[in-house]
């Protein structure tokens, strides 16, 4: 990697600072993207801001309507956790298949949002749940967080403080694995909350997407028979040695029923 | 007391130093003074060098030297070396060869190919540098599959290499195949592509290089499996003696044939290290071990079988394309001619065979042996064809199996391909897989499968292999006063656990503690000569050189005890550790020998002290038949095309099985490699920018712990070997001969009801479900 100064701030007030004092800073946020773009030297930033020692990012808290996780919450805490898995059951499921033990126990839900990794897991959740990304200066709906490949809603020195999650009646998320990376070929997020369905598509394309006509069709009839008929157009899908655009639009259908039968 | 006798599972001694952080690889080791040398890549797959500019590079502060293509050209040194078995085409005319620079300088051949090396005092240093060594490309047109590379209007690789060909190959009776297909009721072909893969051992390749200014000796160590023949090899292109060498392979993280080549990287770094006066190391790092470690494999094949109306086999024949990347490696040209020939028709009866193969350069990494070299790719052939006959024609693949097997009564013999099968009994190895392998249970698991929605097949795969490598090795032992040996040989474990093995069977033999037996080997300072690792070789040679060295140690131990004794050489016995005179009451132990063997007193004339430290050469005469049947059972969803190995069988002929826990880890680690290649792995490269697409494990799929199925394992021991004393048959690479057909085949067996009779390795979850839904 190429040298940057490395800055390790106690508080999210210290942490906006150095990123704004810096020529070219970045957050580093579990650094599971991170350090390995650092390595291959892709990325030269001037400073790197790391948030592991700031406590007011870290955390579970459940309410009665909303599970709140700070965004320095590694995955596997959110998987080991009783109240989330008694409160969505399908979130705590969903942190458990992310990459690998040493990835879940560094890597974090505001790193994972922020990065907005096409093959990303958790951008699944906070579209499929309706889920609200609390930064240190505003609230941003799920929906309008994730923009582009790779590209969100946050504006420079940004900083995500939590992901507020909304209970769902039912919910559950099915993913296909890539067999190299374990990486979501696709994923899809199903939820129901008063007669409300999300239906959230990752990996298959550029950007997490809703797929409104299997929604449409949930809403009537929550079951797995509503969406097996309902074919996706695979035209903008991602195209690689391990998917093709159409596979990927196959198993959009196949990963929808499924998660719709594990929602129960 | 911990005395151990051949078979016993003794659990490997160096696990303790493996698991707790103690293994010495060479990222571990530091000299006082060392220097860090980096390798400067081609970024492309072809491309002509106009120049070098190094200034800046040297320019930065704590570089110390760089070396380029031009530099090393100007030098005068040799190029790499290739040993390929085979040197001459069907015509006689001797093989291509190109030369091979450890640098390139006028010309790159494939991405990841070194053109200069950088040497700093420290790794950021020579990372930093190694961006700015100036190489001005002309990029070319490049070539990087291997049939397209033998086609008209391909671009050419090497000046004077006509059409890319490095050789055409065959072997076999081509007249007599021919007549016996023509006479055949029916012939069955199958075209098929045996995947192009890479090890990717865990520990990646490295050297670091200690020169010792006033003897003129530079140690050499080295994350290899060959240490004898690579200092041969680099002292040769070097223009040095061997004695100005001495290498070493401390702990080695994995080599599977991927570390058995000459690589240009450690001839530079030894060089750079004596011209500069100071240690150098070098370690690749993953990304550069992708790139430029062989790659295994890669063969487009035809494959036609003859049969009689009543499924009796006649004739066999094999065409091939095999795959030599941009330069030939040290095995080269063998691999997919005499390696991949040798096994052809498995444990099948033919009355004719005949192999042929063309191989030739790609704009790709040099493939070379990867595990098996060969007889993983005849396996899958004849086991593929045999399951499409069946299918085609109407058999029950078992029975089809079962009635071609090559009857015990028929052994021993030479194959049509030249091998000598001197025992075996394939059809009672085949009966018990069968037996093993639930057969009874597989209707009501079929039915609960369809039930789910999924579908289950099974298939059975018998293999026959054979062994190879260098064919003579040497064991030493040297005692203490005490009576604690050190046993040192130059066969080479990467991991395998020869370490226990060979002391277990020293142990053995000699009735000795094993706690009391300590090891070294991979030292050109501690054994005159030495084969490493590969062809299965461990325990037929490492194994057979230390039976022979305990042999003769037995043999000195006789004479002391019978001048104890009183008595004639000859009225000696001996059995577990001692020595004794039958009839008498004179007894002596192994230690006892060893103490007096030290004292000149107790020694007759004829033998000085010392005299029970021993080393021998062992020499094979003729390779060894391992053979084995494996069976799969597998689960496929056809809505997503996941293949789900659930059962896997397994029954190997190695001879006797000197540890059964050892020899377990073998096959299931072969399988693992062999489940790796039918389902997950492949080395992909951009046809059109010539790029290495899976440059990470982000895109090559290594199997995983919750990939491999279950495995049931046993042994048969019925139809022992006298090729060699200890009667072992090579352990090493029979997993991934067995796996890939028995796993590709028990997924069509899944699919022959959507009428899929063929999908290409890998069999990855899309090519499954394209075969059952867009066929």
């Amino acid at each position: 990697m190429y040298e940057f100064n490395f800055n390790r701030p106690a508080s999210i007030a210290d942490a906006l600072t150095a990123i704004a004092d810096a020529d070219d800073g970045q957050f580093m946020a579990g650094g599971q993207t991170m350090i390995p773009v650092l390595k291959q030297r892709l990325a030269m930033p001037s400073d790197v801001v790391e948030l592991a020692n700031i406590d007011d990012l870290k955390g579970i808290a459940v309410d009665g309507g909303t599970v709140t996780i700070g965004a320095m919450t590694p995955h596997s805490e959110v998987h080991n956790s009783l109240e989330v898995a008694d409160a969505i059951p399908a979130l705590a499921d969903l942190a458990g298949m992310i990459g690998d033990p040493h990835v879940r126990n560094r890597g974090t839900i505001g790193g994972s949002v922020a990065n907005n990794d096409p093959a990303a897991d958790y951008p699944a959740a906070v579209v499929g749940l309706g889920a609200t990304v609390v930064t240190d200066r505003r609230e941003i709906a799920g929906d309008d967080f994730f923009v582009d490949l790779f590209e969100t809603a946050l504006v420079e020195g940004e900083l995500i403080t939590a992901v507020r999650f909304p209970l769902p009646d039912k919910a559950a998320y099915m993913k296909f694995p890539n067999p190299a990376s374990r990486y979501a070929i696709v994923g899809v997020f199903v939820s129901q909350s008063n007669g409300d369905v999300r239906v959230a598509v990752t990996g298959a394309g550029p950007c997490v997407f809703r797929e409104v006509a299997m929604e449409t069709a949930l809403a009537a009839d929550f079951s797995a028979d509503a969406v097996a008929g309902i074919s996706v157009s695979g035209d903008d899908f991602n195209n690689d040695i391990h998917a093709s655009a159409e596979y990927r639009a196959h198993l959009v259908t196949v990963m929808a029923k499924r998660a719709v039968i594990k929602a129960g | 007391m911990n005395n151990v006798n051949i078979r016993d599972s003794v659990r490997r001694t160096e696990d303790i130093r493996f698991v707790s952080g103690q293994g010495t690889y060479i990222d571990d080791m530091n000299a006082d003074g060392q220097l860090v040398g980096m390798f400067v890549r081609s970024p492309h797959a072809h491309a002509a060098i106009n120049g070098f500019d190094k200034t800046d590079a040297l320019a930065l502060d704590g570089v110390v030297e760089v070396i380029t293509g031009a530099d090393w050209a100007k030098l005068g040194f040799g190029f790499i070396p290739s040993n390929s078995a085979v040197k001459e085409n069907t015509d006689g005319t001797p093989i291509a060869v190109p030369e091979r620079s450890c640098l390139a300088a006028t010309r790159v051949r494939f991405v990841g190919e070194p053109v200069a090396m950088v040497i700093a005092e420290t790794l950021d240093a020579a990372r930093e540098a190694r961006d700015l060594v100036e190489v001005d490309y002309a990029p070319l047109d490049a070539v990087t599959h291997p049939v397209k590379a033998l086609e008209p209007g391909a671009p050419q690789l090497h000046n004077g290499v006509d059409g890319n060909l490095c050789v055409h190959w065959e072997l076999g009776d081509g007249d007599a195949t021919e007549a016996e297909l023509e006479a055949s009721d029916h012939v069955v072909a199958l075209e098929l592509h045996n995947n192009r893969v890479t090890a990717a051992p865990i520990e990646p390749r490295g050297t670091l290089a200690i020169p010792d200014m006033e003897t003129g000796v530079t140690t050499i160590y080295q994350s290899t499996q060959n240490i004898h023949a690579l200092r041969a090899a680099i002292a040769k292109i070097l223009r040095l003696e061997n004695d100005q060498l001495r290498h070493v392979a401390p702990d080695v993280g994995g080599g599977f044939g991927g570390k058995n080549s000459l690589y240009p990287e450690p001839v530079v770094t030894v060089y750079a290290a004596r011209n500069l006066g100071r240690p150098v190391k070098w370690v690749n790092d993953r990304s550069e071990s992708f790139l430029s470690d062989t790659h295994g494999r890669s063969q487009y094949t035809t494959v036609e079988l003859g049969l009689d109306a009543d499924g009796t086999f006649r004739a066999l024949r094999t065409t091939t394309i095999g795959e030599l990347g941009a330069y030939c490696g040290t095995v080269g040209a063998f691999t997919p001619t005499g390696g991949s020939a040798r096994t052809q028709g498995g444990v099948y009866a033919f009355k004719a065979m005949h192999y042929r193969a063309r191989a030739g350069f790609t704009n790709t990494a040099p493939l070379d042996p990867y595990r098996g070299a060969g007889r993983p790719e005849g396996s899958f052939q004849i086991e593929r064809i045999v399951e499409k006959a069946a299918r085609d024609l109407g058999f029950d693949p078992i029975e089809l199996r079962r009635q071609n097997i090559m009857p015990k009564a028929s052994l021993p013999l030479k194959t049509a391909m030249g091998l000598d099968v001197d025992c075996g009994d394939f059809l009672t190895v085949f009966e018990k897989t069968l037996a093993m392998s639930e057969r009874a249970g597989f209707a009501a698991r079929a039915a609960k499968s369809e039930e789910n929605n999924k579908l289950r097949g099974f298939a059975i795969a018998p293999y026959l292999e054979c062994t190879g490598g260098m064919p003579k090795e040497h064991a030493i032992v040297t005692f203490s006063k005490n009576g604690a040996a050190h046993l040192a040989v130059g066969s080479h474990s990467t991991g395998m656990g020869h370490e226990t093995a060979l002391c277990q069977i020293l142990s053995a033999e000699l009735g000795l503690d094993m706690d009391h037996i300590s090891f070294t080997q991979a030292d050109t300072d501690a054994t005159p000569l030495g084969g490493g690792h590969g062809g299965s070789r461990g325990m037929e040679l490492g194994g057979n050189a230390v039976r022979q060295t305990a042999d003769e140690i037995v043999a000195v131990g006789k004479q002391i005890a019978a001048y104890q004794f009183e008595c004639e050489v000859g009225m000696v016995d001996f059995e577990d550790g001692s020595f004794f005179q039958p009839g008498s009451n004179n007894t002596m132990s192994v230690g006892e020998a060893v103490s007096a063997s030290f004292n000149p007193d107790a020694l007759p004339d004829d033998l000085a002290p010392g005299c029970m430290n021993i080393g021998s050469t062992f020499e094979r005469g003729v390779i060894s038949i391992p053979n084995g049947c494996h069976a799969a059972e597998v689960e496929v969803d056809p809505d997503t095309g996941v293949i789900d190995v659930i059962g896997f069988w397994i029954v190997d002929d190695f001879g006797t099985i000197i540890n059964p826990l050892l020899a377990d880890g073998q096959v299931m680690g072969g399988v693992g490699q062999g489940l790796g290649q039918a389902i997950l792995e492949q080395a992909v490269y951009d046809g059109d920018s010539g790029q290495l697409v899976t440059g990470t494990f982000l895109d090559y799929a290594m199997p995983r712990a919750d990939d491999m199925p279950h495995m049931t394992l046993d042994y048969y021991e019925g139809s022992p070997t006298e090729k060699n004393p200890l009667g072992v048959k090579g352990a090493g690479e029979a997993g991934c001969c067995g796996a890939p057909p028995a796993i590709v085949n028990a997924v069509l067996d899944a699919l022959k009801d959507h009428g899929v009779t063929h999908i290409e390795m890998p069999m990855t979850p899309e090519a499954v479900w394209r075969s059952i839904h867009l066929t």
